[in-house]
């Protein structure tokens, strides 16, 4: 047999952008874990590993992070949309007692940060950093960062897409208000005959508002030199990607430069790289010689730390009588910000639904606002409004059941690459989900509730998702079994309060045959622990937890032959299980502690890393959702009354923490669908509402009866796990089953989120 | 002044504009206590004064002198856990758990109170505590499960 490959190319999904990787492919293959498999841990519902922590307050965020000597940084921002920077003198903010230093633009030359100098004299959006002050305490920091004398040139802005693509409209960046090659376009088919092929033709346009992450612990860091020795503490999905950052910013080794995260307050997709935080911190440790810390204020995370993108959308669809979609096209504008990547809403029209014809044409807009970032399912989240309200359209042009009309155009396959599913049970998603929502008796009674009249009308609707979470490598483990039989799972990857602490402790004590509570992982340091990516894009427990198997497999194979040497049987006889080693038709056993304390100080360690994605083959999660609400016509309130969520992500690890993330995901859709805006002053280019009160996320009076599930089946062809990704897909669905709802509460269409009371009253009396 | 947190006295010289947060956390560094806006919004920094909850980031610390101060380190006794931190973790009413200490010290207020509250009750109680993860179904949950062990707790007693 020819020696097996180590290295081999393999495609990823992540964000809706295929990479391509070169993957080390792990010593052993493991045997998928099919659906039938007997797992004792997996898939159980065992508790969050680090509740204990989080309820007693001694979970340690990097806003609570404390070392001796510690300064603290705060921002001058800048208080236009557009100009330059005349002056800018810190004098009065030196003078003050308690200050003890400043970092300018000349400190930082060199570090660039959402696409321009850090402290930039030229400004390209109100609230970009000019600087930070040092001081003995946060407060003290942001009070002297008043102090600074600022002199300002102002010119003229555009903030809205409208403003930034007219005739001689203000340059935003010096090679133009818009990406090269714009528009972007992708088709299949001809979408022109398709829609000349039609019997129905419907053409609408939808509107999605710019959303701001809002987690609840600012985007922060701490940075400390030991000598050359740089340790970062980064509230980060990415610690190896922040270790980078830093590492190319400040020409470090990367060996010289640990990130450290243990506890994270929510990210969603905003606290990928370093940010001009972390280049804070770093600089002003580095030139005042004792640790620093910057934290963000609310306003500037509002403000200056990423953004879900608005859009507006036009969108085509054709349609057969009997439902069958000949053409989709789609026509959309987004307002990136001054920076980003394009994360726009077309991809999920190409893959939703069958249609032979699909042509999406994307024009990115570059904008003087604070830049966009990935946020939870970014693109998805917008395109599926546009998408979903237009196939309701649709079915009330046809007069035909919403759900039927999803139903007759079910994709069996990727057609953008033309390649098959791991897996798809959106079908089951579709029964299962209306079935528990009651959908056909809940559609008939909200329908008899309007024909009686009355100030309340109720209303149902829904829609279906798609998002790829397959994950992949690159992403490694160790497993090391202690000399007392405990067990510690080393991975460099994040646990952003989706419980993938948990996850991978059951992934590990499943295949090692040992008790949970032995197990403990250890993340969020790229010093301690081996490189995993990103959490982002749904992936990390499909390209990790495949990685936690093998090594815990791998040591689970030395511990078995360490014991048939001290037991004197013959290996194949042993096997493991809640960490006791047994002897097939014999008596003894040997507890992992009993084999740990013979062996003294042998270290039974495992590694293992995540193979390569099968190819040819498109990995994905999908859902339908369902929503009921009441809208109250005199005041335009709506009330969401229930969702019912049914996903298919594969096998679930831990269903009580893949639920709270499904009910997360809706609770923030609910928010985008019905409140969430970033409000700006077109004339002045500046945020109105940067705080809590203003940019209004669901309280807990807002939440509906959610009942998320999943129709579990493991897809052992994505990974040997036979698990996908959970965190995106429940945000996708939620806005446009809300509108779907609304729209058929008022029995008049909604075409624009958030559905305040005004835009329902306004869409009530138009 | 002498503050009381916890039932510890806390001899310190404060300025007149030091919040009750900043106090907490930089000073005593009692870090439980969150800091998410700082400005009376999102509930993350509430603590109890005298049993009533409070935004910390809103309170002057000087103000406190004469009044119980109660954190989230304050909740279990030694080590054994309110019931509301088990019923938290039981019913995995936390994600991040950033939010968690705010939201526990609020829902330790209202059942100090109304020991059987209603969920209506509980939104009304906790409208001020935000949480962006989406725990809000959990936390109605795990805020009705501890009031019943309390109840029982206190039947037990009596």
């Amino acid at each position: 047999m020819p020696p097996r490959k180590r290295f081999v190319t393999t495609k990823v999904e992540v964000e809706g952008r295929e990479e391509i990787h070169v993957v080390e492919l792990p010593d052993v293959e493991p045997t998928p874990w099919a659906e039938d498999a007997a797992l004792q841990i997996v898939g159980q519902r065992v508790l969050r590993a680090d509740a204990l922590e989080k309820v007693t307050g001694r979970a340690r965020y990097t806003a609570d992070l404390h070392r001796p000597a510690m300064l603290y940084a705060a921002f001058l921002r800048a208080p236009v949309a557009s100009g330059h920077v005349t002056r800018l003198d810190p004098a009065a903010a030196l003078a003050t007692f308690g200050v003890r230093g400043v970092l300018l633009a000349a400190d930082v030359v060199g570090i660039v940060h959402d696409g321009a100098p850090l402290f930039d004299s030229n400004i390209h959006y109100a609230g970009q950093p000019l600087a930070a002050i040092c001081a003995d305490t946060p407060e003290l920091a942001r009070y002297a960062s008043t102090l600074i004398a600022l002199g300002i040139d102002e010119t003229p802005h555009a903030v809205t897409t409208a403003a930034a693509l007219a005739p001689n409209a203000p340059k935003v960046r010096p090679k133009g208000n818009t990406p090269r090659h714009m528009p972007r376009v992708i088709q299949r088919g001809d979408a022109d005959a398709g829609l000349r092929e039609a019997d129905v033709t419907i053409i609408r346009e939808y509107r999605t508002p710019c959303a701001l992450h809002t987690a609840m612990e600012p985007h922060g860091a701490a940075a400390e030199f030991i000598g050359d020795d740089l340790t970062v503490w980064e509230s980060t999905q990415g610690i190896f990607m922040v270790r980078g950052d830093v590492a190319r910013a400040f020409h470090l080794p990367l060996n010289r430069v640990r990130v450290m995260k243990d506890y994270m307050g929510g990210g969603f997709g905003a606290k990928n790289n370093a940010g001009a935080h972390t280049y804070t911190a770093v600089a002003l440790a580095k030139k005042l010689g004792r640790p620093v810390r910057c934290i963000v204020d609310r306003e500037g995370e509002q403000m200056d730390t990423g953004n879900r993108p608005a859009t507006e959308q036009r969108v085509t669809i054709g349609a057969k009588r009997d439902g069958t979609l000949t053409a989709i096209t789609l026509e959309a504008t987004v307002g990136m910000g001054f920076y980003g990547w394009q994360a726009g809403p077309g991809k999920i029209y190409h893959e939703l639904y069958r249609c032979p014809s699909v042509r999406t044409s994307e024009t990115f807009v570059y904008l003087n606002t604070g830049a966009m970032s990935s946020f939870r399912a970014p693109g998805h989240v917008e395109g599926a409004f546009g998408l979903e309200c237009a196939m309701d359209a649709l079915a009330r042009e046809l007069g035909m059941d919403p759900l039927e009309l999803r139903r007759r155009n079910y994709a069996d396959h990727d057609q953008e690459k033309s390649r098959r599913y791991s897996a798809k049970h959106l079908d089951r998603c579709y029964d299962e989900g209306a079935k528990r929502f009651e959908w056909a008796r809940r559609r008939d009674e909200a329908a008899a509730s309007r024909a009686a009249g009355g100030r309340l009308r109720r209303g149902v609707g829904m829609a279906s998702q798609i998002w790829g979470a397959g994950g992949g490598p690159p992403a490694y483990a160790t497993v090391r079994v202690n000399p007392d039989g405990t067990i510690d799972v080393l991975t460099g990857s994040q646990d952003l309060g989706t419980g993938s602490r948990t996850i991978f402790a059951q992934i590990a004590a499943e295949s090692l045959g040992a008790r949970l509570a032995d197990v403990r992982t250890v993340l969020g340091d790229t010093e301690r622990t081996p490189y995993t990516g990103n959490s982002w894009g749904s992936i990390t427990t499909a390209s990790v937890g495949p990685a936690v198997r093998v090594a815990a497999l791998q040591a689970h194979e030395k511990l078995l032959e360490a014991a048939a040497e001290l037991m004197e049987v013959d290996v194949g006889r042993l096997s493991a299980s809640q960490s006791v080693v047994r002897v097939a038709d014999d008596e003894r056993t040997m507890t992992f502690a009993q084999i740990g304390e013979q062996l003294g100080e042998v270290m039974i360690m495992g590694q293992g890393s995540r193979g390569a994605n099968p190819p040819d083959t498109a990995i994905a999660a999908f859902a339908a959702q369902f929503a009921e609400v009441e809208v109250d016509l005199e005041t335009g309130r709506v009330r969401v009354l229930r969702i019912t969520s049914a996903h298919d992500s594969g096998r679930i690890i831990n269903p009580t923490l893949a639920e709270s993330q499904l009910e997360g995901g809706i609770i923030m859709g609910l928010g985008y669908a019905l409140f969430e805006e970033r409000i700006l002053d077109e004339r002045l280019g500046l945020h109105l509402n940067p705080n809590s009160h203003d940019y209004k996320i669901p309280t807990i009076g807002d939440v509906p009866e959610i009942d998320g599930f999943f129709v579990d089946s493991s897809d052992v062809v994505a990974n040997h796990t036979g698990a996908r990704g959970v965190a995106e897909a429940p945000i996708i669905p939620t806005a446009p089953a809300i509108a779907n709802a609304v729209a058929d509460a008022l029995q008049v269409e909604v075409r624009e989120i958030p559905l305040t009371p005004w835009r329902v009253l306004r869409a009530v009396h138009r | 002044m002498r503050l009381t947190i916890n039932g510890d006295e806390h001899e310190l010289v404060l300025q007149g504009h030091e919040t009750l947060l900043a106090v907490l956390r930089d000073r005593l560094q009692l870090t439980g206590t969150k800091l998410g806006c700082a400005r009376g919004e999102c509930g993350a920094c509430t603590v109890l004064l005298d049993g009533r909850p409070a935004y910390s980031c809103l309170t002057l610390a000087a103000g406190c002198a004469e009044q119980s101060i109660t954190t989230v380190e304050g909740l279990a006794s030694g080590e054994a856990l309110h019931p509301l931190q088990r019923a938290f973790i039981e019913q995995d009413a936390l994600q991040c758990g950033y939010c968690t200490p705010g939201q526990l010290m609020a829902a330790a207020a209202l059942l100090a109170h109304d020991t059987d509250p209603s969920i209506d009750d509980v939104h009304r109680a906790m409208s001020g505590n935000l949480c962006r993860c989406g725990t809000y179904p959990k936390i109605v949950r795990a805020v009705q499960a501890a009031a019943a062990v309390m109840r029982q707790e206190a039947n037990a007693s009596a």
